[in-house]
């Protein structure tokens, strides 16, 4: 079936975020285009989390909007969550469910069919490698396993945007490269990721753009061409993102 | 912005699963947890499984005698009976009332509004309504564990002392709790959400203690003046009754479930099941109106709530680092600095010592009441009868306490045992560090009550020992118990106090702690009985000293046993 899809899969505009009298996010503005992976970058304390909170619905701006595939995640929310997958840091599994009942769960949680999920799980869990531990209580598991559980129940119902955040922590080499794969699969079939991480070498192979966040501003956004250029530097992305974050903080 | 015909991303069933309920889904995944749960639960522990379940069959058992012999003296006096009973189900219903709104409240606020699962379930395409039904009905479950443990054995024993056993009346009372238990419910749900709602995160737990405060004060208050006037008399008892005359109010839940079980009990099945039917409608309306009111309004909640989780930094007083230092000057080194990091942590959590200023601030209220007590049970020749007590007050309190907190200590180490495995100590020596705090704790507030009772009551300076004595070796008792079954029955993986001291091996720890103190006080029961009626005097004799001496060696060997056990099972234990 084919589906149109929004030029952005994600936008936030003017967004303003407090807790209290500290100010997360300052009016950042930012639109991931569809089926672009769009890496996220930023010190610690910065304001990563928090974006990637407001785009899944789990906090709400204090001015500003955030649209996911075109729906205002604060009015439809339901619709915009049909949309899309987010596996955090720490990723929540059911400890007293199996890695099978939990992904069971998921798919019937976005309306799969039976055929469907059992389709799809034959392929990620093959390529993930979770058919070892398929039956075993997910209590039991490690944190890579946790992590890679959690990838599959996202890409599961093949969402439109994938929002990740630090998704290569805790992996082994061989599942980081099927990682990889499946997010540039993703991205080349039509979806869109939104990923936050640390790893900046991995951000340097893998985004379509790249965007740094510092103090709650959006201080740097494009291609890694692009952010060159605004670093005035033919260098690394290491380089660069310490340089801009160096000029800021100076 | 042009629209891009992309090839198929997305199921289509994924786009269309807006607005179909999932709340049989949720329910569903659960029952299969717990079903893994019990699985577990038996594969790695059948003994301790079926011990649990043997100790919480005697509790209700013993509870069920109690409330047995009360009806059955109740009914040696028919007039009596007729007064008094409705009156007690009246009482147990109100007391059920606040403590099933409260714990409910507690209950729906740290599943709704956590990080975890509240979070993850949020980022799904889930209407909140469906999560917030889901834990609602998690909840009375939860929450209706304290009715089931006191409600049926006072059903049995109704059904018995009432001389027409029936099935039918059993089913009366089961209509009628079930029923019952959505209205406090529902009070719950809209306390838990309208915090969220309207309080930050640390103003909420100032408001959970001024709250605890105010009703403390004013249990306190009318504790004071009724027990100003002459007691025991027809007048105190006239003017007793006028008081608490409001709550058999028919606006209220507990004049309804009274009523209709007392008219179950006298054979009125017509006019129970009038009664039966006005609670039933009025729980699914309250549930119903809580649902609607939370659900719309949810999302504004949690992000209340998370937001402000986040909010500023938290600061703490050097000084009270030092003084937490000073506090165990008696131990060694490494031992004192676990034990002063237990002790910052519980003075910078208000959560723990709030709920312990508390309990004992009721409690010296109480204290400063006892002169007027004094004075009516002197004439009756039952002086040792207010400090026996006193003790008795003192000690739940101290269990509860360390139920409650000192158990949950050692499993939440679990997590950070990557730092304190690794220290140049003997693992098993952190127990003693944890040991150590605990007793600091509670001796202080335990000893700080019993001197105050003996200094109000102008008590016998042997008594007064025996009694600071007695005191110590519940202390010593208690915090070997919670200490070494914390080691010995752990949680690890779970890092909410609440859940593990809810779990098997703090309900173990609550009945053995309970079995402790019944055991430490019939034995002081025992000494200052035998002084008041066999001596019959003040100083107690030779076998009243050996009683007190009993049960005070008792707890000072099941304290250091337990101990033992925990640290042996400490020191091999795996995480």
């Amino acid at each position: 079936m084919t589906t149109p899809l929004p030029e952005f899969a994600v936008e936030l505009m003017n967004v303003r975020k407090q807790y209290g009298r500290h100010v997360a996010l300052r009016n950042l503005s930012l639109q991931v285009r569809t089926g672009e992976l769009f890496a996220f970058l930023g010190p610690n304390g910065a304001g990563k989390t928090t974006t990637i909170k407001l785009i899944v619905g789990l906090l709400r701006p204090n001015a500003g909007e955030v649209r996911v595939c075109g729906h205002e995640i604060g009015v439809n929310g339901v619709s915009a969550k049909a949309q899309l997958a987010y596996v955090p840091d720490q990723p929540f599994l059911y400890e007293k469910l199996t890695g099978r009942e939990f992904l069971h769960f998921v798919a019937e949680m976005y309306g799969l069919s039976n055929a469907e999920r059992d389709r799809e799980l034959k392929s990620l869990s093959t390529r993930l490698d979770l058919l070892e531990y398929y039956d075993q209580l997910t209590e039991s598991y490690s944190h890579g396993m946790k992590q890679r559980v959690a990838l599959a129940a996202a890409l599961l119902h093949r969402p439109k945007v994938l929002v990740v955040d630090e998704p290569m922590v805790g992996l082994d080499p061989r599942t980081v490269r099927v990682v990889k794969d499946l997010f540039i699969e993703h991205t080349r079939a039509g979806g869109t990721v939104f990923m936050s991480t640390h790893t900046l070498d991995i951000a340097e192979a893998l985004a379509d753009r790249i965007g740094i966040i510092h103090r709650g501003e959006l201080i740097a956004a494009g291609t890694l061409a692009e952010l060159r250029s605004q670093a005035r530097r033919e260098q690394s992305l290491e380089d660069i993102f310490l340089a801009l974050t160096e000029t800021q903080n100076g | 912005m042009g629209d891009h015909p992309i090839a198929a991303i997305s199921f289509p069933a994924a786009s269309d699963v807006t607005e179909t309920t999932k709340v049989g889904l949720l329910l569903r995944t659960r029952a299969i947890a717990t079903r893994n749960r019990i699985a577990t639960a038996l594969l790695e522990g059948p003994v301790r499984m079926l011990a649990s379940l043997v100790l919480i069959g005697l509790i209700w058992y013993g509870l069920y005698k109690l409330f047995w012999a009360v009806l059955f003296q109740l009914h040696r006096t028919p007039l009596e009976a007729t007064v008094a009973i409705p009156m007690v189900f009246n009482f147990f219903f109100v007391a059920m009332l606040a403590l099933l709104a409260f714990s409910n409240a507690i209950i729906l606020y740290n599943s709704l509004f956590s990080p975890k699962e509240a979070a993850y379930l949020l980022t799904l395409p889930l209407n909140p309504r469906d999560l917030i039904t889901l834990k609602y009905i998690e909840s009375l479950v939860l929450a209706s564990w304290s009715l089931v443990l006191l409600g049926f054995p006072m059903m049995f024993a109704i059904v018995d002392t009432a001389g027409r056993p029936g099935i039918e009346l059993y089913l009366a009372f089961l209509a009628f709790f079930l029923a019952f238990i959505p209205i406090p419910g529902a009070m719950g749900l809209l306390i838990a959400w309208g915090i969220a709602r309207y309080f930050p995160r640390r103003l909420a737990k100032a408001a959970a203690i001024i709250a605890g405060l105010v009703l403390g004060a004013s249990i306190a208050s009318g504790f004071r003046s009724l027990s100003l006037g002459e007691t025991a008399t027809e007048l105190w008892l006239r003017e007793f009754l006028l008081r608490m005359s409001f709550l058999e109010s028919a606006l209220l839940p507990n004049h309804w479930v009274a009523s209709g079980i007392d008219e179950a009990v006298a054979g009125h099945f017509p006019e129970s099941l009038r009664y039966l039917g006005v609670t039933f409608v009025n729980a699914l309306f309250l549930s119903w109106v809580a649902v609607v009111v939370v659900s719309r309004d949810f999302l504004t909640a949690y992000d209340r709530s998370s937001s402000s989780r986040s909010a500023g930094r938290r600061t703490a007083s050097p000084a009270s680092g030092g003084v937490a230092g000073l506090a165990f000057f008696y131990l060694p080194r490494p031992l004192r600095l676990i034990a002063a990091k237990d002790l910052r942590t519980f003075v910078r959590d208000p959560e723990q010592w709030s709920q312990l200023a508390i309990l004992f601030g009721l409690l010296v209220l109480y204290l400063t009441n006892m002169p007027n007590l004094r004075l009516e049970f002197s004439r009756s020749g039952s002086l040792l009868i207010i400090p026996f007590l006193n003790i008795c007050a003192v000690s739940l309190i101290l269990a509860t306490f360390t139920c409650r907190f000192v158990f949950p200590m050692v499993s939440l180490e679990g997590q950070k045992l990557w730092c304190l495995g690794v220290f140049p100590l003997q693992r098993g020596r952190v127990l003693r560090a944890k040991f150590a705090f605990a007793l600091t704790v509670t001796l202080a507030a335990g000893w700080t009550a019993m001197t105050l009772a003996a200094v109000m009551l102008n008590l016998s300076p042997l008594w007064s020992l025996i009694h600071l004595a007695v005191t110590a070796a519940v202390c010593v008792g208690l915090c070997g118990l919670a200490v070494g079954i914390g080691a010995r029955l752990p949680s690890f993986g779970q890092t909410s106090a609440a859940r593990i001291a809810n779990g098997l091996g703090g309900t173990v720890n609550l009945l053995a702690s309970i079995a402790l103190v019944s055991l430490i006080l019939a034995g002081v029961g025992i000494a200052s009985w035998r002084t008041q009626s066999i001596v019959d005097g003040d100083l107690p004799d030779l076998v009243a000293l050996l009683w007190c001496g009993g049960a005070i060696a008792f707890a000072l060997i099941v304290g250091r046993t337990t101990l033992r056990m925990g640290e042996r099972h400490f020191e091999r234990t795996e995480i």
